[in-house]
C-alpha cells in the first residue's frame, strides 16, 4: 500500500525513466524467475541423476574401463566400432524387439478389451477394477520366479498339463521363441491391467450422449465401440503405446531371473540388450564396452521415439479430419469434461522416465489436442 | 587417507559412531569388540556353508559382536555380487567368501583385500593343506584367505536304481566295478552305455559337471601353469571334450538345469543313476532332496573312486576386504570360523570336507556315518580321494570358461542340437568373443 503512495513521488523527478524501487525489483525478479524456481527442482534431479551418468557414460564408453581394475587407455570410438560387430549385441537387439513385439501389441488388444468390459455397467465396479491391477501390485521378481517354475522344462506345470494331453513338451527356455513368449507372458501378466485402467479412464470421459444417439440411430454395441470409443480414446493410446514402447526396450528382470545362472539362456536365446549390457559389465567386467551398449540402446530408444511421434502426429491429425464432427458435437455438448480429460494427458506423461526422449511425444500430442477442444 | 575418506562416507550416512572414529584413526588395529564397544560383522557366503550355528556360537563367546549373515544360492552369483560390490568401491561384507574358481579374477585385484598376515595368519598357517594355504596366497606373498573346505572328488551312485538296473550297489563293490584306483572314464561311460540299455535312462544330471571334473583334474586346466590360455588346440581337453559327447549323445545326459534339478525332483524321480561329487555336493544334494520330499529312502550313496583318479572342484576361502570397517575383527571371526574345530562343526552341517588337517583327521577318525547317503563313511571316503589331489592354476576368467563359454557349448550337446565337433567350436568360439577379445 505504501509502495503504490510512494511511487508517484520517486519517479516523478527522475524525469522519464522511473528507478525501481528494490520491492519493485524484488516483484519483477518474482515474476520472471520465480516459475524457474519451481521447476528447478526437477531440472536440478534430472541433471544429477539423468545428464551427468548420462554424459559420464559416454566418457566411459572411450576408453579400456575395468570393472576392478578402473580407466584403462583411450581407445576413441574402437568400443563401438566392437560392439556394431559383435554378434551377440545384434542378437540382444532381435531379442529386445522380438520380446517387445510379443508382449506390447497382444497387451494393448487385451487391455483394451478389459477396459471396454470395465467400462460397462457392472456390478462391484471397484473390485473388479481392483483385480485387474493386483498383478502390477506384486513385485517383477516374485511374478518370475513363479512363471519360471510353471515353465519349467522337464517339471513345470505346463509341460506337464501338455503332456497329459499327450503333447510333447515344450522347450520354453532353451528354445528361442517359446521362451519369447513365456516372457513376454510375465510382461503381459504385470502390465495388461495397469495399461486397461489407464484406458478404461479414457473412456470413462467418453459423454454417455453420444453412445446413447448411436444407439438410437441403430449402431450394435461393436459398431459403436470402433467408431466412438477407439476414437475418442486415441491421445490415450499413444500415451499407452509409447510408454510401453519405452519399457519394452528395456525389459531386464524378466529374462534375468528366467534364467538365473546365465544372462539370458545358455545360448543367449532370450538375451535382452539391457541385460547383455549388465552381462558384459558385471560378468565380463568391461565397463568401456558396457557404457557403450548403454549408449548405443540411448540413441535407439531416441529413435523409437521418434519414430512413434512422427506415428502418433499422424494418427492425430488424420483424427482431426475423420472424427471432426462428432468431435465438435462432443465439445459443444460437454466441453468442461473434455477440457480435464485432454488437460490431463501431460500430467500423466510426466509419469513416463524422464531421461527418455519419447516422452516428449506425449506432451507433443496434447497441444495439439487442446485448441481442438477449444474450438 | 583409505580411511579418512571412508570416514567421511560414514559420516555423510548418518552411521558415524566414537567407535568408528576410532576405528578409522587407527588403522589396522581397530578396538577389540566388548559389551561396551559392540561391533557388527557382515559375512557372505554362498551355496551351502553350514555356518549358522557357528553365528550364534561366536556371538555368544564374543559379547559385543553381531553378526549379519547373507548366504547367496551359487557361486556364479556370489562371484557377480563380489565384483559388483568390488567396483562400486563399497558393500563388501567384512568376511567375504571366495570360490576357487573365481579366485583368480579376485587376486587380480588382491591389493583391495586385507593381508591376513598382519592378522597373525603365519602362526595358523601350518593348519592348512599345504596347497590350499597356498592358494589363498597372491603373487606378492599377501594372504588374502583362509581355507574353509575342499573339494576332493568322490562319485555318487543310486543304489536302488543301480540294483534295478543288476549293477552291484554296495558300495565297495561299486567302486570296484569302477575298477577302483586306477577307474577310468572309459569304464565310467562304458557301464553308463550298458546301464542305458538295461533301463532306458540316464546315467549322469547333465554335461557340465562331469566336463568340470575332468577339466579340474588335469595338470592344467584353462590355464596353462604360467598363466597363458590353454585351450584351443589342447589335443587332450579336446579328447575328454568328444569322449563326453559321445556319452551325452548316446542319451547318458539327462539334460538338467545346473543347481536346479527341478527343484531336487530329479533325484528322487530316478532321472539319473550317478552324479560326480566334491565333497560339498554332498550338502548341496542334501537340500535338494528335501525340497523334493525325498530322504535316505532315495537310495543314494557315495563310493570311494572317481574316474581318472584325484580331482578336487571348488572349495572356498574367506577373506576381509579392504573397505571393512572393523578388519582385526574380521580376521579374528574369519580365522576362527575356519580353525579345524569350527571346520569339523562346519562339515557335519555342510556335509563338506575341512581344509585343515587336524579336521579331517577327527573326522576320520569320528567315522560318523552320513546317513542320507546310506550311512556311508564320508570321512573315510573323502580323505582317501583328497589324496594325490594336485592345486590347478586357477586363471583370471577361469569361472567364467566354465560357466560362460563351456557352459552353452555342453547344453548345446545335452539338448541334442550339436555334435561334438559343433559344440567344441562353439565353445572357442565364445572363448575368443567373451575371454580373449574382451
Amino acid at each position: 500500500m505504501t509502495t503504490t503512495l510512494n511511487r508517484p513521488a520517486v519517479s516523478r523527478p527522475a524525469a522519464s525513466k522511473p528507478k525501481p524501487t528494490f520491492r519493485q525489483r524484488l516483484n519483477v525478479f518474482d515474476m520472471k524467475a520465480s516459475p524457474y524456481l519451481y521447476i528447478a527442482p526437477f531440472f536440478i534431479l534430472f541433471a544429477l541423476v539423468g545428464l551427468f551418468p548420462l554424459g559420464y557414460t559416454f566418457f566411459v564408453s572411450l576408453f579400456d574401463w575395468h570393472l576392478l581394475k578402473g580407466q584403462g587407455e583411450f581407445v576413441g570410438f574402437q568400443n563401438f566400432a566392437e560392439v556394431l560387430q559383435d554378434r551377440f549385441f545384434w542378437n540382444s537387439l532381435f531379442n529386445t524387439v522380438s520380446i517387445f513385439l510379443i508382449s506390447t501389441i497382444p497387451q494393448l488388444i487385451m487391455a483394451t478389451i478389459i477396459a471396454a468390459v470395465l467400462d460397462q455397467n457392472l456390478r462391484a465396479k471397484t473390485f473388479w477394477r481392483m483385480s485387474i491391477l493386483l498383478p502390477y501390485v506384486v513385485t517383477p521378481v516374485a511374478v518370475a520366479m513363479i512363471f519360471t517354475n510353471m515353465f519349467g522344462e522337464q517339471y513345470g506345470l505346463i509341460n506337464n498339463i501338455l503332456s497329459s494331453f499327450g503333447i510333447d513338451p515344450i522347450m520354453w527356455k532353451n528354445d528361442t521363441l517359446p521362451s519369447h513368449i513365456a516372457i513376454a507372458t510375465m510382461v503381459n501378466w504385470r502390465w495388461t491391467g495397469y495399461n486397461a485402467l489407464i484406458l478404461l479412464a479414457a473412456m470413462q470421459s467418453v459423454p454417455r450422449d453420444i453412445y446413447e444417439s448411436a444407439a438410437i440411430d441403430g449402431a450394435g454395441s461393436f459398431r459403436r465401440f470402433f467408431s466412438i470409443t477407439l476414437p475418442s480414446i486415441r491421445p490415450t493410446m499413444v500415451f499407452v503405446i509409447v510408454t510401453a514402447t519405452i519399457g519394452g526396450l528395456q525389459i531386464f528382470t524378466e529374462p534375468r531371473l528366467f534364467d538365473p545362472v546365465a544372462a539370458g539362456g545358455t545360448a543367449r536365446q532370450f538375451q535382452t540388450t539391457v541385460l547383455y549390457l549388465w552381462e558384459m559389465a558385471f560378468q565380463r567386467q568391461n565397463f568401456g564396452k558396457a557404457s557403450t551398449i548403454a549408449w548405443l540402446l540411448f540413441l535407439i530408444i531416441l529413435l523409437f521415439g521418434i519414430v512413434n511421434w512422427l506415428i502418433s502426429r499422424r494418427i492425430a491429425t488424420n483424427g482431426d479430419d475423420r472424427g471432426a464432427a462428432s468431435r465438435r458435437r462432443r465439445k459443444r455438448s460437454s466441453a468442461p469434461d473434455a477440457n480435464a480429460y485432454d488437460a490431463g494427458l501431460p500430467a500423466q506423461a510426466v509419469t513416463a522416465p524422464a531421461a527418455s526422449a519419447p516422452a516428449a511425444s506425449a506432451p507433443e500430442t496434447a497441444p495439439e489436442q487442446t485448441p481442438r477442444s477449444g474450438k | 587417507m583409505e580411511f579418512s575418506r571412508l570416514r567421511k562416507i560414514s559420516a555423510i550416512a548418518g552411521v558415524a559412531s566414537l567407535a568408528l572414529a576410532a576405528a578409522g584413526c587407527s588403522g589396522g588395529g581397530d578396538k577389540a569388540a566388548s559389551a561396551d564397544n559392540p561391533v557388527t560383522l557382515t559375512v557372505t557366503t554362498f551355496g551351502t556353508f553350514g555356518y549358522d550355528d557357528l553365528y550364534a556360537e561366536y556371538e555368544k563367546q564374543n559379547p559385543g559382536v553381531t553378526i549379519e549373515a547373507t548366504n547367496i544360492d551359487r557361486g556364479s552369483n556370489a562371484r557377480t555380487d563380489a565384483f559388483t560390490k568390488l567396483a562400486a568401491g563399497s558393500g563388501l561384507s567384512d568376511v567375504t567368501a571366495i570360490e576357487e574358481g573365481w579366485l583368480g579374477s579376485i587376486m587380480e585385484v588382491s591389493d583391495q583385500f586385507v593381508d591376513l598376515k598382519e592378522h597373525g595368519a603365519e602362526d595358523i598357517k601350518a593348519n592348512w593343506v599345504d596347497w590350499k594355504f597356498k592358494q589363498g596366497t597372491d603373487p606378492d606373498g599377501r594372504v588374502i584367505g583362509y581355507g574353509t573346505d575342499i573339494g576332493p572328488q568322490a562319485l555318487c551312485f543310486n543304489g536302488k536304481l543301480f540294483e534295478a538296473a543288476g549293477l552291484p550297489s554296495d558300495r565297495e563293490k561299486v567302486a570296484e566295478l569302477f575298477g577302483g584306483k586306477d577307474a577310468t572314464w572309459d569304464t565310467y561311460f562304458k557301464l553308463g552305455r550298458q546301464y542305458k540299455e538295461a533301463t532306458g535312462k540316464a546315467w549322469y544330471d547333465q554335461s557340465g559337471f562331469v566336463w568340470n571334473s575332468m577339466v579340474n583334474q588335469m595338470d592344467e586346466g584353462y590355464y596353462t601353469k604360467d598363466g597363458k590360455l590353454n585351450v584351443e588346440g589342447n589335443k587332450d581337453m579336446r579328447a575328454k571334450f568328444d569322449m563326453l559327447a559321445a556319452g551325452t549323445a548316446g542319451g547318458l545326459s539327462s539334460n538338467q538345469t545346473q543347481f536346479d534339478w527341478g527343484n531336487g525332483k530329479a533325484f528322487v524321480d530316478g532321472s539319473f543313476a550317478t552324479h560326480v561329487c566334491p565333497a560339498w555336493m554332498l550338502g548341496t544334494i542334501k537340500g535338494q532332496l528335501e525340497s523334493a520330499g525325498g530322504g535316505a529312502a532315495s537310495g543314494w550313496d557315495v563310493a570311494d573312486v572317481f574316474p581318472g583318479g584325484a580331482s578336487n572342484w571348488g572349495g572356498a576361502f574367506l577373506s576381509v576386504p579392504k573397505s571393512s570397517k572393523h578388519p582385526a575383527e574380521a580376521a579374528k571371526l574369519a580365522a576362527w570360523l575356519t580353525a579345524p574345530e569350527q571346520q569339523i562343526k562346519q562339515s557335519a552341517a555342510a556335509n563338506n570336507f575341512p581344509s585343515t588337517l587336524e579336521a579331517q583327521a577327527k573326522i576320520v577318525e569320528a567315522a560318523k556315518p552320513n546317513e542320507l547317503f546310506n550311512n556311508a563313511p564320508y570321512g573315510a571316503i573323502f580323505e582317501s580321494r583328497a589324496e594325490g589331489v594336485i592345486a590347478q592354476f586357477k586363471g583370471p576368467h577361469d569361472s567364467v570358461i566354465q560357466e560362460n563359454v563351456f557352459g552353452p557349448a555342453l547344453k548345446m550337446l545335452d539338448s541334442g542340437k550339436a555334435t561334438a565337433d559343433e559344440a567344441w567350436n562353439e565353445a572357442v568360439k565364445l572363448l575368443n568373443d567373451l575371454v580373449v577379445n574382451n
